[in-house]
């Protein structure tokens, strides 16, 4: 079975554009587009990895990730931050790997990868 | 001193002779002609002689101790050159910022000197003062370069990620041959080409000295006009949009098309507050125009959206600082004061966090003798 992804983005051209190439590399997909969205999508779609927007307005990308470390059943799925400001994965505590946009889709494979395989 | 000066290519050795003379005789002429700060300081520190450019600046120095005449703090008064001179008997040198006597900071680079008398006695401290208050600014406007470039760097990026996906899901359409794709794809691609040269409009426009383009005008058509343009987008996000408008407010003289800008942006600005304001079921902007008692014209943009956090109030006048993440060029409200600035008017606002902001900005009254010939609409 394939392994699935949430892919947090506010901005809706980005979400698409993240889950049409994860799904070309072989992975199921689901999106959400703000913190509170996110958390649902979670707990309803179980998913094996995140990757996270630390952008989005109201700072719900870290309370999201706050409150999905706090949950013992979701504490382990690892996260990949993708952020436009430098220094903003600073904001939450050890993310799986950080990506600046643009995103080097080569890396983000990778990391992706060695996280879950 | 002396040899400079007689070796000076003077032709009339009358005249030169004669200004020898009246240099030996009374020093001082040179030292009023000097284009920088020239002082006598004694022991006690007291300024007992300063050359015109001095008293020009900061008075007579009616043997004020520097500390006084300067305005200096207790801080700035550590390190003290003049003290040191007094010491060793050597020279030094540091910057400093003075206060002239109209209130307006220098910055200075002083160098003190000892003034012996004819036994080599020490009498007290020859102080130089050279004016680098513009060396300075324009150091400040390096550095504002520098955050600039950095600023347009995020921003581009931010704009490549965009261009990549969009790429990326067209490439991805034509392999699979799927039409709708291609056109999502495109779409994208659009949109971020879209922001690209708006962003280069912004940058263009900063960049640039520009005299408003002063017209006669109707100032209640132009926020009708607005208005329009944005009518049915607010919709989409059922975001409503009202006018308040002063139906006394006569012609005025304001450059049209740098208006329209101004209020696009407010207006748009408002409806980004809007969107990312998450606790109320009914947005609303307000589009208001009155006339100020000292006969400015006021426009005012009122939302209900997110408001302003009190730690991001003082950045949001500047160069690509945005708190929308990749829909922000950054570069809006910037622009807007420049057009605001370039009419000698200003902008203000008001915000209460997760109630609402609104933007303020005056025109002030100008002269139809401003606009330009055959301007008048």
């Amino acid at each position: 079975m394939p392994k699935k992804i949430l892919v947090v983005d506010d901005e809706p051209h980005l979400v698409k554009y993240m889950t049409a190439f994860l799904e070309d590399s072989g992975y199921e997909t689901c999106s959400a587009s703000n913190g509170e969205e996110a958390l649902e999508v979670l707990k309803r779609e179980n998913p094996d990895l995140v990757t996270l927007d630390l952008q989005m307005p109201n700072e719900t990308g870290t309370r999201f990730y706050r409150n999905k470390t706090k949950n013992k059943l979701y504490k382990d799925i690892p996260v990949i931050v993708v952020s436009g400001l430098p220094g903003r994965h600073l904001a939450v505590s050890q993310p799986f790997a950080v990506f600046e946009k643009p995103v080097d889709r080569d890396a983000l494979l990778e990391a992706i990868k060695k996280a879950i395989g | 001193m002396g040899g400079s000066v007689y070796g000076s290519p003077f032709k009339m050795l009358g005249a030169a002779d004669k200004m020898l003379d009246m240099a030996n005789f009374d020093w001082r002429r040179l030292l009023d002609a000097l284009p920088c700060y020239v002082t006598l300081q004694d022991p006690e520190l007291r300024v007992i002689w300063s050359n015109s450019v001095h008293r020009r600046d900061f008075g007579e120095p009616k043997e004020r101790a520097c500390a006084r005449i300067y305005k200096l703090s207790k801080s700035q008064c550590v390190d003290c050159i003049v003290k040191k001179t007094l010491e060793d008997g050597e020279g030094h040198s540091r910057e400093l910022q003075l206060t002239s006597k109209n209130g307006q900071r220098l910055n200075v680079i002083a160098h003190s000197a000892p003034f012996y008398d004819g036994a080599n006695q020490l009498l007290g401290v020859v102080v130089t003062k050279v004016n680098i208050t513009s060396v300075k600014e324009m150091q400040k406007q390096l550095i504002m370069v520098g955050q600039t470039v950095a600023g347009m760097a995020h921003s581009i990026k931010n704009i490549m990620m965009g261009l990549d996906g969009g790429i990326y899901i067209v490439n991805s359409g034509i392999k699979d041959n799927d039409q709708s794709e291609i056109k999502d794809g495109w779409e994208i691609v659009l949109l971020n080409f879209e922001k690209l040269s708006r962003l280069v409009k912004d940058i263009l426009y900063c960049s640039r000295e520009r005299e408003p383009n002063y017209k006669l005008i109707n100032p209640n058509l132009v926020v009708t006009d607005v208005y329009n343009l944005f009518k049915d987008l607010a919709d989409r996000y059922s975001i409503e949009i009202s006018l308040d408008l002063d139906s006394g407010l006569k012609y005025v003289v304001i450059d049209p098309d740098g208006l329209h800008t101004v209020l696009a942006n407010l207006v748009t600005n408002a409806m980004d507050a809007c969107k990312m304001d998450l606790w109320k079921d009914t947005h609303l902007i307000e589009i208001r125009t009155k006339t100020g008692d000292d006969g400015s014209t006021i426009f005012e943009v009122a939302d209900n959206g997110m408001g302003i956090d009190k730690e991001l109030k003082h950045h949001v006048f500047e160069e690509f600082f945005t708190s929308k993440g990749d829909k922000g060029t950054g570069l809006g409200l910037m622009v807007t004061q420049k057009i605001l600035k370039e009419h000698g008017g200003e902008i203000t606002f008001r915000s209460r966090p997760s109630h609402g902001t609104t933007f303020v900005a005056t025109f002030p009254k100008r002269s139809v003798e401003d606009t330009k010939p055959g301007g008048e609409s």
